[in-house]
């Protein structure tokens, strides 16, 4: 017997049949944790009429119209002698309703026993593109587009030269004091930024008076983020440091082997910051209702997105407005899934501390 | 360990140093200074301004001038009903979230980095994806999918289990369930943290416990949660200090309607609201020294329970 399925199933198909209940359990389970990604999509498509309809198909669907005496009136699945018609609803009344039959107009009006209220209306798959213009009417994107991508490139910039050439010192350099400045790092990730939030916003604002303008959101990023300096110098101290001495022993300089011995080996990592960076630039609204709230020239897309989504209490236009936040985002995640999805090394902490070039 | 680091202290004090010891440093000092200017002018320089506000009664829009009051706004902050209460919530909703968070991604990261995945890349992104939802977004996504009526739980999920009427998404412990869901579905940073931490364990090691006869639950907690424990302990910090308010991996560390917690909601309303900056400061403090003792006893038990993999050389 045992023979026998061993004949049958080739070891490449047992190994599949070995593997295969895993896979599929990691897929219902993505089915689940994604459900909300569907929901946003589904819901973005669906026209208004539908949305309040508790027996309105899940899928986008509109209501079917029957047109009768130059009038359209809405189709209905109405419970007759015959099995269920559907029927155009003419006069509505609570006892009794006025029904039409489409496929016999010419017999007239037809009487109906029962609430009309009871019966479900007749749809059928349509894709509400129309969510989208309605949108793209109501909202500058293009302007929201620039100044939402001219924030996040600058700052994309200034935190990721930052916090790269600071990592690199932390990584290979002993400095004074040991490890005492890298804990002080450490510890600047924990602070609750409120605590240094409120004498900043009032430099800012009140003497500064730069109200309305990039510099608050921009102007920190240039002097490095602790947590993107933490995991860049943790993946810097893995790379081994014969290459650098070699680097070094043909006269480059500090920065020259930063730039050609570390980055080359350290893509995955500065990638995964980097987009990192971008996401959180992309849908921050805290500091950019803050410091750009008064100036609308330069409203960002996901503050923008917001407001609008708080004055407009559609789901479907909810849902189509946060697709438009969402596309770049996703593109990039996916052009970049190669590099982003190695995962976040931090471990090796104390690694070589005292084992500088 | 005590003796060691001591003995390097000693070395590190050593009147003199080699010229390019010396060299060294400046080079080292010199590229981390963005970062140490950065430090002195947006971290240390508005703690400090913040503490010295805190004793002042400080206004906006005020008839007097600002003066000190001494620690009259701190005494006001620990008879504030309110400022215990946002506080309590602020804890409540640490101890729930926390917990669900990490152990979801623990669970999430060693499904994406088993060696029986198919399609591993895909499959990872498509987990990733929900954590890139802007907060804002989320929430109104989170109030239209458990809608009763139109929603997609009740009719989805609840309405073919026959349960449609009676699961209402109740509140856990006074908190609303989707500031639940929204940081159960912006897991992404940890797993990628946690992914990390797996793939870099030797697969000799899983070679022998397998060859003793490990099954697949002792290996996993048996092995590969000790050796992720420092990416444990990280993402922990990290979600910690995103939930009350620190570093941020992406837009929501946990942003719900605007705020982070209803600590940070009730400041940024005596700040914005009553424009009463004293005791804003004060109330920004008493939250500062709160997290402070937290991060404090954190840090305190690592040692217990976090495996360094350095401290056993």
């Amino acid at each position: 017997m045992a023979r026998l399925s061993q004949k049958l199933f080739s070891p490449r198909l047992r190994q599949f049949g070995h593997i295969l209940p895993f896979n599929v359990f990691v897929w219902i389970l993505l089915l689940f944790y994604l459900s909300p990604v569907f929901f946003i999509i589904v819901t973005a498509m669906k026209p208004t009429e539908q949305l309040t309809d508790r027996n309105s198909p899940l899928y986008p669907a509109s209501m079917v119209r029957y047109e009768y005496q130059g009038r359209e009136y809405p189709l209905y699945h109405v419970p007759t002698e015959a099995g269920i018609q559907q029927w155009a609803l003419i006069k509505p009344r609570r006892a009794t309703s006025e029904f039409i039959d489409p496929q016999h107009p010419e017999s007239g009006p037809i009487q109906w026993q029962g609430s009309w209220r009871t019966l479900k209306r007749v749809y059928q798959f349509h894709i509400a593109w129309e969510n989208f213009t309605v949108l793209f009417k109501s909202l500058l994107f293009p302007r929201m587009f620039l100044s939402t991508s001219l924030m996040t490139l600058i700052g994309e910039i200034a935190v990721l030269t930052s916090s790269i050439v600071v990592a690199y010192g932390f990584s290979r350099f002993s400095l004074p004091g040991g490890n005492l400045l890298f804990y002080i790092l450490i510890a600047t990730i924990l602070i609750p930024e409120k605590v240094t939030f409120i004498p900043s916003y009032f430099v800012y604002v009140n003497y500064l008076h730069w109200r309305g303008t990039f510099l608050p959101i921009l102007l920190p990023l240039f002097f490095g983020n602790a947590v993107y300096i933490f995991l860049l110098r943790q993946n810097f101290k893995s790379i081994p440091v014969d290459l650098e001495e070699a680097a070094m022993l043909d006269g480059a300089g500090p920065l020259q082997r930063l730039f050609y011995v570390i980055l080359p080996q350290s893509w995955p990592v500065v990638i995964t910051v980097s987009l990192l960076y971008f996401f959180y630039s992309w849908n921050e609204i805290r500091e950019v209702s803050l410091y750009l709230g008064s100036n609308i020239k330069l409203m960002p897309l996901s503050y923008g997105v917001q407001t609008y989504q708080s004055f407009t209490p559609i789901q479907n236009l909810i849902e189509a407005s946060t697709i438009v936040v969402l596309a770049v985002p996703v593109i990039l995640l996916f052009l970049f899934q190669r590099f982003f999805l190695q995962g976040l090394v931090i471990t090796g902490m104390e690694e070589g501390t005292s084992s500088g070039v | 360990m005590q003796s060691t680091s001591l003995l390097e202290k000693k070395t590190s004090i050593q009147p003199r140093l080699s010229a390019e010891t010396r060299y060294k440093r400046q080079i080292g000092l010199f590229l981390i200074s963005p970062w140490l200017i950065g430090l002195l002018v947006f971290k240390l320089i508005p703690i400090l301004a913040s503490l010295v506000i805190s004793f002042t009664n400080y206004q906006l829009l005020g008839p007097d001038k600002p003066h000190f009051i001494g620690v009259q706004n701190y005494i006001h902050v620990f008879k504030d009903a309110v400022a215990g209460k946002v506080l309590w919530q602020t804890v409540n909703l640490t101890l729930v979230i926390i917990p669900l968070q990490i152990a979801a991604s623990v669970w999430i990261a060693g499904l994406l980095s088993s060696r029986r995945l198919l399609w591993k890349n895909t499959i990872r992104t498509l987990f990733f994806l929900p954590s890139i939802i802007p907060a804002f977004a989320a929430t109104l996504m989170w109030q239209g999918y458990l809608d009763p009526g139109i929603g997609w739980l009740n009719r989805l999920i609840l309405k073919p289990l026959g349960l449609e009427r009676g699961l209402a998404p109740a509140l856990v412990g006074g908190i609303d369930p989707i500031f639940i869901l929204i940081s159960l579905w912006s897991i992404g940073p940890s797993v990628l943290i946690m992914m990390g931490a797996m793939q870099s364990i030797s697969p000799e090691i899983y070679e022998a416990a397998w060859l003793d006869g490990a099954g697949r639950l002792t290996r996993f907690f048996r092995m590969t949660i000790p050796l992720i424990t420092p990416a444990i302990f990280f993402s922990l910090t990290l979600n910690l200090t995103a939930l009350f308010g620190g570093a941020i991996l992406l837009d929501r560390g946990n942003t719900y309607r605007g705020n982070i917690s209803s600590y940070d909601g009730y400041v940024n309303y005596v700040l914005l609201d009553l424009f009463r900056v004293g005791y804003a400061s004060s109330l920004a403090w008493v939250f500062f020294v709160f997290v402070l003792i937290v991060i404090l006893i954190l840090f305190g038990t690592s040692k217990r329970w976090v495996h360094f993999p350095d401290r056993e050389r």
